[in-house]
């Protein structure tokens, strides 16, 4: 999985696209710029520096580091390398005419600056920064940012500032200050965690002492469902109220009570259990607390996932042999097969954006790595390779990333990749089967 | 007023809600603690539920909040835009998160499950083995649960579960319902041959428990297994 297959991914694609529909022309640039579309559409964007008025020397310097990884992971900017255009960093100030008319004559859209300061005063601490953003199109500073706060939140000042300017620039509300709950060992334990998205700042969820797996977000994100071994002799699916750690059993059948999902308004959960026999996918309405069974067969159905319409569900089904990602009307009907390459197919995550869906696939080479599907069958990606299991992706709520764990280093650890397989970004480096990655929505 | 604070802190942050300040962190803990307990003697009576088919309300939970999507959140919600001259935000600090769970749990797990393993260690239960992908009981694993029928007939008292478990390939999902597959076949043979359904508990582990941890086809054959433990104190 070191490197990604990208041009092989397109190839593949062609291939799948030939053989499908014939049509190898017009089907060759579609797979391209799907797989490319974010490089065409980013806005130039340098950061002149995040100035230290105050405060220990790493501050400024760091806030700065946290900010060019978020506008880079952002995928709407290309952060250019000032120096290299013969633009003279951290000289900036809202005046500064010289190096703007510098930055519009070399192409540069955005420049960002700004100044942070931590004050120790007793036991008080306080820390501020500041950002603003200057628009080479209209030669004018557009705005900025003020924010105060202890220093646990100066990681989060640089996500939000990040944040406000994806939002600036496309209407959507960025990714920085997205979390990913997920799955880490304790002991032969295993509890549910939560970080940022960019992997720091992990903080416990669970203290069980035995299973909890499977983790999934509330779309307003105040909630985590997850399947829990409340008496290591039986399932249940519960829910925690994340601002005040209450819990609540929603779902105790006999049985296996797993793969729990809430749909995109919140008002349906979908859930796989076996206390009628074998695992059958159900919808629990989550005001009127009743459950309607969604599939009927004698094979196992799991893993929904909704469409962001909600009208759909994506699921793993086993009917017919090995595991394959079948597609139905989120009531039960209209039940049809998606994927029919390799002998087993499982853990489907359908797109934000709606246009793909992300799933573990097995090789030839018997290798279980990530692959992405559009939900017309017509078009496929394998996005990664080499050794290791991959397992449980899950889409950025901006639908431009995906998360998810592999074993490629040995132990079981959390990764983030970009939708078209490239940009693979380890997450986790300490503890032991962080797994089953879940991404927030954004707020 | 403190609550206020809180309050406060967490609409500044405006992002997940995880984000609370320290102090309403720490209260809501043990008010979480109380919720729950009283929820678990809620659940112990049975939930009443709405209407809904299948008559599989008893297992659904009946006081757990609405989770549906308030109209009006979405994008951008939180954020303010950038201002010309723009004035502070102030972002609640000390991001402590409630741990979900009274402390006395995890002890308690692990106190039974020694209970357990010591059990099932003095009873000589022999575990069933599979192949890749596979739940069918193997001619070796047949011997083996003969010899498993007859200690539970010498045993009449005894009450086993039978866990299934399943090597580190494939995805955590599917291998929780292959395991369950593979508990399911050991249960069913062991009925097969004469011993009370009524005294076989299955549960899946899927990949999740295995007795061995290295990534080699030695270690997942241990691990593709059927386990039968001596249930404890029971």
């Amino acid at each position: 999985m070191t490197q990604t297959t990208f041009i092989g991914a397109i190839l593949s694609g062609l291939l799948v696209l030939a053989g499908a529909v014939g049509i190898l022309d017009s089907g060759a640039a579609d797979v391209f710029l799907e797989a490319t579309r974010p490089d065409f559409q980013k806005i130039s964007l340098g950061v002149v520096g995040i100035q230290n008025t105050g405060g220990p020397d790493w501050l400024g310097g760091r806030i700065e580091e946290v900010l060019k990884k978020d506008v880079k992971r952002s995928l709407v900017f290309d952060l250019v390398d000032l120096p290299s255009l013969g633009i003279k960093v951290r000289e900036v100030s809202n005046g500064a005419t010289a190096i703007f008319k510098q930055a519009a004559d070399n192409g540069v859209s955005l420049l960002v600056w700004g100044k942070a300061s931590l004050k120790e005063t007793g036991k008080e601490a306080d820390a501020t920064m500041e950002g603003f953003v200057y628009d080479s199109s209209s030669d004018e500073v557009v705005g900025g940012k003020r924010y105060a706060g202890s220093p646990s939140v100066l990681r989060l000042m640089a996500h939000r500032f990040a944040d406000e300017l994806v939002f600036r620039y496309t209407g959507e509300p960025g990714i920085a200050r997205t979390k990913i709950t997920y799955v880490a060992g304790q002991g032969s334990a295993r509890e549910l965690f939560i970080m940022d998205y960019d992997g720091y700042d992990p903080r416990q969820l669970t203290a069980d002492g035995f299973l909890n797996l499977m983790p999934r977000w509330s779309p307003d994100r105040r909630f985590i469902v997850f399947t829990a071994y409340r008496n290591r002799n039986s399932q249940d699916i519960d829910m925690i109220e994340l601002a005040t750690g209450k819990r609540w059993t929603l779902i105790s059948y006999g049985g296996l009570n797993i793969t729990p999902a809430l749909s995109p308004d919140g008002n349906f959960l979908a859930f796989a259990s076996s206390y009628e026999g074998n695992s059958e996918l159900y919808r629990l309405d989550t005001r009127t607390k009743s459950v309607q069974r969604l599939t009927v067969n004698p094979s196992g159905d799991l893993s929904p996932s909704w469409s962001p319409t909600g009208r759909e569900l994506a699921f793993t089904s086993d009917r017919g042999g090995g595991p394959q990602i079948f597609l139905m009307s989120s009531d039960g009907t209209n039940v049809r097969r998606l994927t029919f390459e390799g002998d087993y197919n499982a853990a489907p995550a359908w797109s934000p954006r709606g246009n793909w869906i992300a799933y573990v696939c097995r090789t030839p080479r018997k290798e279980y790595k990530l692959c992405v599907m559009s939900p017309d069958g017509q078009k496929r990606m394998q996005l990664t390779t080499g050794p290791g299991v991959d397992d449980s992706p899950s889409w950025s709520p901006d639908g431009r990333h995906l998360v998810f764990s592999s074993t490629a280093d040995g132990k079981s650890h959390i990764y983030m990749i970009n939708a078209d397989g490239k940009d693979l970004e380890r997450l986790t480096f300490e503890g032991t089967h962080n797994s089953a990655p879940a991404w927030s929505p954004a707020s | 007023m403190g609550k206020f604070m809180c309050v406060a802190a967490m609409i500044l942050v405006g992002g997940v809600a995880v984000l609370t300040a320290s102090g309403c962190g720490k209260k809501s803990l043990q008010s979480g603690g109380e919720a729950q307990s009283a929820q678990q003697g809620a659940m112990a009576k049975g939930g009443a539920g709405g209407g809904g088919s299948n008559g599989a309300q008893s297992g659904v939970g009946s006081n757990f909040p609405d989770t549906s999507l308030q109209a009006g959140g979405g994008s951008g919600e939180g954020l303010r835009g950038l201002d010309k001259n723009p004035s502070e935000e102030r972002l609640g600090g000390g991001t402590l998160m409630a741990k979900a769970d009274s402390a006395g749990s995890a002890s308690r797990q692990l106190d039974d499950m020694r209970a357990e393993q010591a059990a099932s260690a003095a009873a000589g239960l022999r575990d069933v083995y599979f192949g890749y992908d596979s739940w069918t009981i193997s001619e070796e694993g047949r011997q083996a649960l003969v010899r498993d029928a007859d200690w539970l007939k010498a045993n009449p008292s005894a009450a086993i579960k039978i866990e299934g478990h399943c090597d580190e390939r494939g995805t955590t999902a599917y291998n929780l319902v292959l395991g369950e597959k593979r508990a399911k076949s050991v249960r069913n043979y062991l009925v097969e041959l004469g011993v009370s359904a009524n005294r076989l508990s299955v549960v899946s582990y899927g990949k999740e428990r295995p007795f061995c941890a290295e990534h080699a086809e030695s270690c997942y054959q241990q691990n593709r297994r059927g386990h039968l433990a001596v249930k404890a104190g029971k």
